[in-house]
């Protein structure tokens, strides 16, 4: 009963985490309607800056506060020089080039930062663990992640729900022709949605770094499993990205318990049933 | 050009072991394996349209193979071991595939991908032939005739004959598919999924069967692959593999089935070039994957149709081939079309009711117009007798038989042809190869190639719906330079060919000028001989004049059928839908 609560909240933990980077990727998938195979190398980029600014600044929570901003700017600058390039362009187009930016993004990682694998340090203040039950306990900083996971995830709804750049993702999100037929300028539109995107991506890995040990493949595991998460909630959809993520980190940690070493051939058998009953993803456009 | 490449190619293949050492043989035999797992690939991608981003699983499914059927310390026969690696990779094509194949462009992309992952998992993850390590064969596959060795995949040369020769083969076999009637098929779906689904095609089985097929090959260079080094890793099934073999499919032009072959051949000698310090510096060499990737990102910004691309021009990777003996066609025999008949036919969308109850009996072998404001339901209803939305009440009769709900694709094989609001023609084939394609859609075997009945009938059907449609002249002519008009008679053309008896029409006239409509017009007067006609029309003098019965629909409902001159003197049309013209020149009289 314990070990189905604490996989409960492991599951949980982890969902929160590959939402934001599969948010990322429905809302490029959606309003620009690119294939973006790089993205679980924003992830890394996250993870390896909440490295570097850990060991700067001292503490896990400004690394966040300063690397959002740099993932943002580096996304920005990553749609100007390649991936604008891309749209209105075939899938196969999109999935070479961005295939291309992973081998280069892998090899700029080990020229910065090498190949060994690196822990990032939890903040004193939460290395502790709560005591759930007299025999059961759980790390504060685990939690911290999942309450981080869902302030963002706010903020993002926030923006979608609130402002006029969301307002447009709104429209966008429903009908991507409309958007540009409405005379709306595209481009900056655009890039502010990939940079968004980037910056999830980034803050996932940032906040995730402490947990997981930083290494040179951390990004490749995420973009797939982010991919069964659009898979299954629908493209473009974020609301079904919530849900394919929470199904994920769930599937994901009850796995590793009952099915050891089939803990993520879990993972893809629950995408394929999904795609059997509803081919395009519980909350997709058909 | 091409054939000249390709046999200079060969030539050198042929000779290459006598001019380099054990290495350059093995490396060159590696690059033979890739490529013919590059080549099914491309059948894949640039025939049937299908990118999938894991077709290294194939790779893995046949080295694998290989492994668990060679006994730990003999030679498993190499007649048994080759079929072995083709046929499981092909049964596992099939089991993946019958789920991927639902999945359409970026699913189809993400899920093969996530297949391909999760073979890699199982494999990775597993205690299974040596978990994430690999494992060895240690006695690759030898073949016996008698007491002699005829073949032995141990030895270099051996193996590098036995790879150029299936290289060879798989590309000859793909070529034929190919140029097939199937690969007709396949080529239309990669370029109009849509239209060849509504010619009458089951386009799943036809996506499937391609997936098998790539994958079967797969499996084949999967096996040699493990022959090479006589050992398997979990690596195989990666994406990284997956991801490069798309890239050579691309770097050598997609769809022309030889350009990735030179593809694979081109970044082999791109990576040995790379990772040599002596050519690039050490500092380019240790990071070679960089300048790959770079190499990649250029290729899509600048060259995006590969090397084949600057080999060819305007082939666009369709073999042209046709027979040409046109032979006179009879002159048209009155044939009875197909009768159509609805019954209460409903269709809801939330709470908007489209079409409402309509009840409406459409004759064999008249021209039927269905006019009705913007908004009245007219293409919802023929999008429910055509079987692109099922009906949420009401029934469809064909000839007595009941319709409704069914598939198009099958609907279209009982007899019913449509066309669309907007031109739906596949631009990159030639006039007679849409006729063609549709010509085939009638026949029920379309494995039997060569039987020449078959294709004599074939050819009839073409020269018939080509001249019945006007475009004898223009058969040759790619539909992508047909005049609008051209290629609305084309798609007429098409269903003609297609042997459809009855036609449903959505606005057939659009955009054309004066002297086209009255070509249509008169066309769509000579199909009544030998089929039903169906037309939605918003030109009310060409409809009047072309229909022997009108139905007009306000609002999804039916509120008048009859012929022109009882339509023209119904007060309540008048009122509802002609009155809103204003001006009474418009209305026919």
């Amino acid at each position: 009963m314990e070990l189905v609560l604490i996989q409960i909240l492991n599951g949980l933990q982890y969902g929160l985490l590959i939402f934001l980077a599969a948010s990322g990727l429905t809302l490029v998938f959606g309003i620009l309607g690119i294939i973006n195979l790089s993205h679980g190398s924003f992830y890394m980029l996250g993870a390896y800056l909440s490295l570097t600014l850990t060991s700067w600044f001292g503490d896990i929570f400004l690394a966040l506060a300063a690397g959002i901003p740099i993932a943002f700017a580096f996304g920005a600058a990553i749609e100007w020089l390649f991936i604008r390039h891309l749209y209105n362009r075939d899938h196969l187009q999109q999935v070479l080039l961005t295939f291309g930016l992973i081998l280069v993004f892998n090899e700029l990682q080990r020229i910065l930062w090498g190949t060994q694998p690196h822990s990032v340090p939890i903040p004193a203040y939460l290395s502790a663990s709560i005591q759930l039950s007299d025999t059961l306990s759980y790390p504060v900083y685990r939690l911290a992640v999942g309450a981080i996971c869902i302030l963002l995830a706010l903020a993002m709804m926030l923006v979608i729900q609130k402002t006029r750049i969301g307002q447009m993702i709104r429209a966008g999100e429903s009908n991507r022709e409309m958007v540009e037929a409405l005379g709306i300028d595209t481009r900056i539109l655009f890039r502010f949605v990939f940079a968004a995107g980037v910056a999830l991506a980034a803050a996932a890995g940032i906040v995730a770094a402490p947990i997981e040990s930083v290494y040179p493949g951390i990004g490749e595991r995420v973009l797939i499993i982010s991919f069964v998460v659009v898979v299954i909630g629908g493209i473009g959809s974020i609301k079904g990205a919530l849900v394919g993520a929470l199904l994920i980190g769930l599937a994901d940690a009850f796995g590793k318990v009952f099915l050891p070493q089939l803990a993520s051939v879990v993972v893809y058998a629950l995408m394929a049933a999904v795609l059997v009953t509803r081919p395009a993803g519980l909350f997709g456009r058909a | 050009m091409v054939l000249a490449v390709l046999i200079a190619l060969i030539a050198i293949a042929l000779v290459l072991p006598f001019f380099v050492g054990t290495y350059g043989i093995k490396f060159t035999t590696r690059v033979m394996v890739i490529a013919i797992l590059v080549v099914s690939l491309d059948f894949l991608i640039g025939v049937t349209g299908l990118v999938s981003f894991g077709h290294a699983m194939f790779l893995g499914l046949g080295a694998y193979t290989l492994y668990f059927i060679s006994p730990k310390s003999e030679a498993v026969s190499a007649l048994i071991a080759i079929p072995a690696t083709i046929v499981a990779a092909a049964i596992c094509a099939a089991a993946i595939g019958a789920i991927a194949v639902l999945a359409r462009g970026f699913y189809f992309i993400m899920v093969t991908l996530a297949f391909g992952q999760m073979l890699f998992s199982l494999f990775h993850d597993t205690d299974v032939a040596g978990g994430s390590d690999g494992a060895y064969i240690n006695v690759v596959p030898q073949f016996h005739i008698g007491d002699w060795l005829a073949l032995d995949f141990g030895n270099r040369l051996n193996l590098y004959y036995f790879c150029l020769a299936a290289l060879i083969a798989s590309y000859l076999f793909l070529l034929w598919l190919t140029r097939s009637p199937v690969g007709r098929v396949l080529q239309g779906i990669c370029h109009n999924e849509a239209r060849v689904s509504a010619l009458g095609f089951n386009t799943y089985n036809y996506k499937l069967l391609s997936f098998v097929v790539a994958g079967a090959l797969g499996g084949l260079a999967g096996g040699l692959f493990a022959s090479i080094d006589g050992y398997v890793t979990p690596d195989l099934f990666g994406w990284r593999e997956s991801g490069l073999a798309i890239m050579m499919v691309v770097l050598g032009g997609t769809g022309t089935l030889y350009g990735p072959i030179l593809g694979a051949v081109l970044f082999a000698i791109l990576e040995e070039l790379l990772r040599s310090p002596a050519m690039v510096g050490a500092t380019i060499a240790d990071h070679w994957l960089m300048a790959l990737g770079f190499v990649l990102i250029g290729l899509v910004l600048v060259a995006p149709r590969g090397i084949a691309g600057l080999l060819e021009r305007d082939r666009g990777g369709k073999p042209a081939a046709e027979p040409v003996e046109a032979k006179a066609p009879p002159a048209r025999q009155p044939q009875p079309g197909k009768e159509l008949a609805t019954e209460e036919l409903s269709r809801r969308f939330g709470g908007l009711v489209a079409v409402n109850g309509v009840t409406v009996g459409f004759q064999r072998n008249r021209v039927h117009g269905i006019i009705g404001p913007n908004g009245a339901g007219k293409t919802t209803l023929i999008n429910l007798l055509s079987g692109v939305l099922p009906p949420t009440a009401g029934s469809i009769r064909l000839d007595g038989e009941e319709i409704a709900g069914q598939r198009d694709f099958l609907i279209a094989r009982r007899g019913l042809g449509r066309s669309y609001q907007r031109t739906n023609i596949l631009l990159p084939f030639t006039v007679g190869e849409n006729c063609r394609l549709a010509a085939q859609a009638r026949h029920p075997h379309p494995w039997r190639v060569s039987d020449a009945a078959y294709r004599q009938n074939e050819e009839a059907a073409v020269v018939n719906a080509l001249q019945a449609a006007g475009l004898t002249a223009r058969r040759h002519v790619r539909a992508a330079h047909l005049s609008h008009g051209e290629q609305r008679q084309l798609e007429i053309a098409m269903l003609i060919a297609s042997g459809a008896r009855l036609l449903i029409l959505d606005e057939p006239l659009a955009g054309m000028g004066p002297e086209e409509t009255a070509r249509v017009v008169a066309l769509l007067r000579d199909l009544a001989v030998d089929h039903t006609v169906i037309l939605i029309e918003h030109d009310m003098d060409a409809i009047f004049a072309a229909a022997d019965t009108l139905s007009v629909l306000v609002e999804g409902k039916l509120i008048a059928h009859g012929t022109p001159d009882e339509i023209r003197r119904d007060l309540a049309v008048r009122a509802a839908y002609l009155g809103q013209y204003g001006d009474s020149e418009k209305v026919p009289g």
